[in-house]
């Protein structure tokens, strides 16, 4: 017995079905990262270096940013690109490791699955988001300051 | 007189040293796992691992196995890891490493060990055929004359001409070690060797064949291939060549 | 002809192999794996914890607010940390993907990027640790 793993399989390349998506994942990467590296930055610096950092954030907060829709699109920008960047790297990663396919297929479903459903989670609350709800009483104090009494 | 002495003096003396080797041992008779094992050997400043490795096998453990033919970095048959890093035997010289310390040697990884230094080269090379690395033309040269090539058109391909198939490159790649689906850096050097030749006209046939999923997509930019390479071939910048290929969608 | 006698072996042999001694480029790539997979689980909690506004702002509050510890603060440290290796070295990668000479340049760049990581950091750190010390002091 050899301690040195033989290849997991012997030489023998599967068939090639349909399109070949590696290509187009690897261009999406590249350009979703360039994109990223501005929202992401620019993310950081709004809600954790300007003002107070990240002491400022609370439900105040995140109403008064997502009352422009220019925050809006920015962080549906970022949620759709990050997720889909980082669902195709997590592939890429249980591709080179895993080392039974079931587990390999077990592995790339329940990454698009907790990225499908978190892409879906994510733009619902930025589409339904309503910064003045109608609260409790005692959560009153907790409204962004441009909301109209209740 | 003068003049002989001077010349004397000139020439350093060859120093004489003792190093130690560890070498990763396995003989498939007796060993049920890969084992470590030391050997003490006497050697001089102008020796290399290569004969370091002889004085073992002829002096002390006739037992030792592995692959040289050249002894001079042409036939490419002795890759090893020498201190954690891919090199041939025959080209690392023994004064060029930190004598002081032991010397490890295995055999390249991520290749079906077989005894000792040796692995199984087959599934190396049979990514290496699979990219078609032979001259395919479809117009005949006139007759009595050769192919003709400008300079410039030599100069695209000319880094890549230099590989000796140690396999190196490949198995010193994260990516090969994970599953050995991966084609590998040494036949993506071998592809563009002749995507890039002006007189072969099967150069979209490789691309195709390399836009896989296991093909140069898989190719994360380590850099180890580079740095392996004892012909000193800029690897990753030929990875990236037919990468930019295959998007171009030409050479 | 001196002899030197033969060094005595101070570190055991690894049992499977020893590692590759790659260099900045594999290095770099190791980084880029670990911190990418980081960044993935930090945001699928991330979205989750976001989602909260759309519960009601006393649910939101009540969890940002258990972030807001020294712990939490460290952690945050971390995360930027990752998520500025993980950003700059990309960058690095697609020049060397698409720039003529990133492949000659890759190691001057990845030392580049190091270079602009401490940069940034330090601009982060003083505000970071000024909200963690007013924390611990309760605000
Ligand atoms: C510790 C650092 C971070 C803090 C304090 C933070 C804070 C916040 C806050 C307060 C929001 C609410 C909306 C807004 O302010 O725009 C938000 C949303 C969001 N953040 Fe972050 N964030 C951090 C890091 C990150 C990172 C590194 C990423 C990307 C990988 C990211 C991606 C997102 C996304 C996609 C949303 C929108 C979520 C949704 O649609 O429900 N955040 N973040
Ligand atoms: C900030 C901007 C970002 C840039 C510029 C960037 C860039 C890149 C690039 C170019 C790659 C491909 C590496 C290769 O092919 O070798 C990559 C891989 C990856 N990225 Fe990002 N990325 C960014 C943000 C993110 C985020 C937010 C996540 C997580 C949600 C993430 C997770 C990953 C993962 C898991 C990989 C796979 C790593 C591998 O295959 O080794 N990245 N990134
Ligand atoms: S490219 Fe270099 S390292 Fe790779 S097989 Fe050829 S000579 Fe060996
Ligand atoms: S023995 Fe031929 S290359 Fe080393």
């Amino acid at each position: 017995m050899s301690t040195v793993e033989a290849p997991r399989s012997p030489y023998a390349r599967t068939q090639r079905s349909g399109t070949n998506w590696e290509k187009w994942g690897w261009m999406y990467m590249r350009a979703s990262g360039v994109v990223l590296v501005v929202l992401i930055f620019g993310h950081l610096f709004v809600n954790m270096v300007s003002g107070e950092g990240v002491r400022a954030i609370d439900f105040a907060f995140v109403a008064g940013k997502w009352a422009s829709p220019f925050w809006q699109v920015w962080d549906l920008l970022m949620l759709w690109l990050a997720l889909i960047h980082g669902a195709n790297g997590m592939r890429t990663i249980i591709n080179d490791y895993s080392s039974s396919v079931t587990l390999g297929k077990v592995l790339r479903g329940a990454v698009f699955l907790s990225a499908a459903a978190l892409i879906v989670l994510g733009t619902l609350v930025i589409f339904t988001f309503d910064p003045c709800p109608s609260v409790s009483p005692e959560q009153l104090g907790m409204l962004p300051s441009f909301c109209p009494p209740q | 007189m003068a003049t002989a002495v001077a010349t004397q003096a000139a020439v350093p003396e060859v120093q004489a040293f003792t190093i130690t080797l560890i070498i990763r041992r396995f003989l498939p008779e007796i060993d049920e796992e890969a084992r470590w094992e030391s050997f003490d050997v006497d050697v001089y400043s102008t020796d290399r691992i290569l004969d370091a490795l002889h004085r073992i096998k002829w002096d002390q453990d006739g037992s030792l196995s592995f692959r040289r033919s050249c002894a001079h970095g042409i036939c490419g048959s002795d890759a090893m890891r020498i201190n954690g890093r891919n090199r041939l035997a025959c080209k690392t010289l023994i004064k060029d490493l930190d004598i002081t310390q032991p010397i490890y040697v295995e055999a390249i990884k991520g290749l079906p060990l077989e005894k000792d230094l040796i692995v199984d080269m087959e599934p190396f090379f049979a990514a290496y055929r699979e990219v078609k690395p032979f001259l395919i033309s479809n117009n005949e040269p006139e007759a009595g004359k050769e192919r003709r090539q400008s300079i410039e058109d030599r100069e695209r391909f000319d880094d890549t001409t230099k590989c000796i198939l140690c396999a190196a490159c490949t198995t010193s790649c994260p990516v090969f070690w994970t599953d050995g689906q991966y084609f590998g850096p040494a036949a993506i050097v071998n592809a563009h060797r002749f995507i890039f030749d002006s007189r072969d006209d099967a150069g979209d046939v490789r691309l195709d064949i390399l836009n896989d999923k296991e093909g140069v997509w898989r190719c994360r930019t380590t850099f180890n291939c580079t740095d392996a390479c004892p012909r000193g071939i800029q690897v990753t910048q030929a990875i990236a060549d037919v990468k930019q290929a295959v998007l171009r969608g030409r050479a | 002809m001196s002899a030197v006698t033969a060094p005595r072996s101070q570190n055991k042999p690894r049992p499977g192999g020893t590692l590759y001694r790659g260099y900045t480029g594999m290095w770099s790539w190791v980084l880029h794996r670990i911190t990418g997979v980081a960044i993935f689980f930090f945001l699928l909690v991330h979205i989750l914890d976001t989602a909260l506004v759309r519960v009601s702002p006393e649910a939101y509050n009540a969890v940002i607010s258990t972030y807001k510890t020294p712990l939490m603060g460290l952690g945050e440290i971390g995360l930027v940390g990752a998520i500025l290796f993980h950003a700059l070295n990309g960058l690095r990668i697609i020049l060397v993907d698409f720039w003529s000479k990133g492949v000659k340049y890759q190691r001057t760049m990845f030392w580049i990027v190091i270079g602009l990581w401490v940069v940034l950091m330090a601009g982060f750190l003083p505000r970071q640790i000024a909200n963690i010390i007013l924390e611990v002091n309760g605000q």
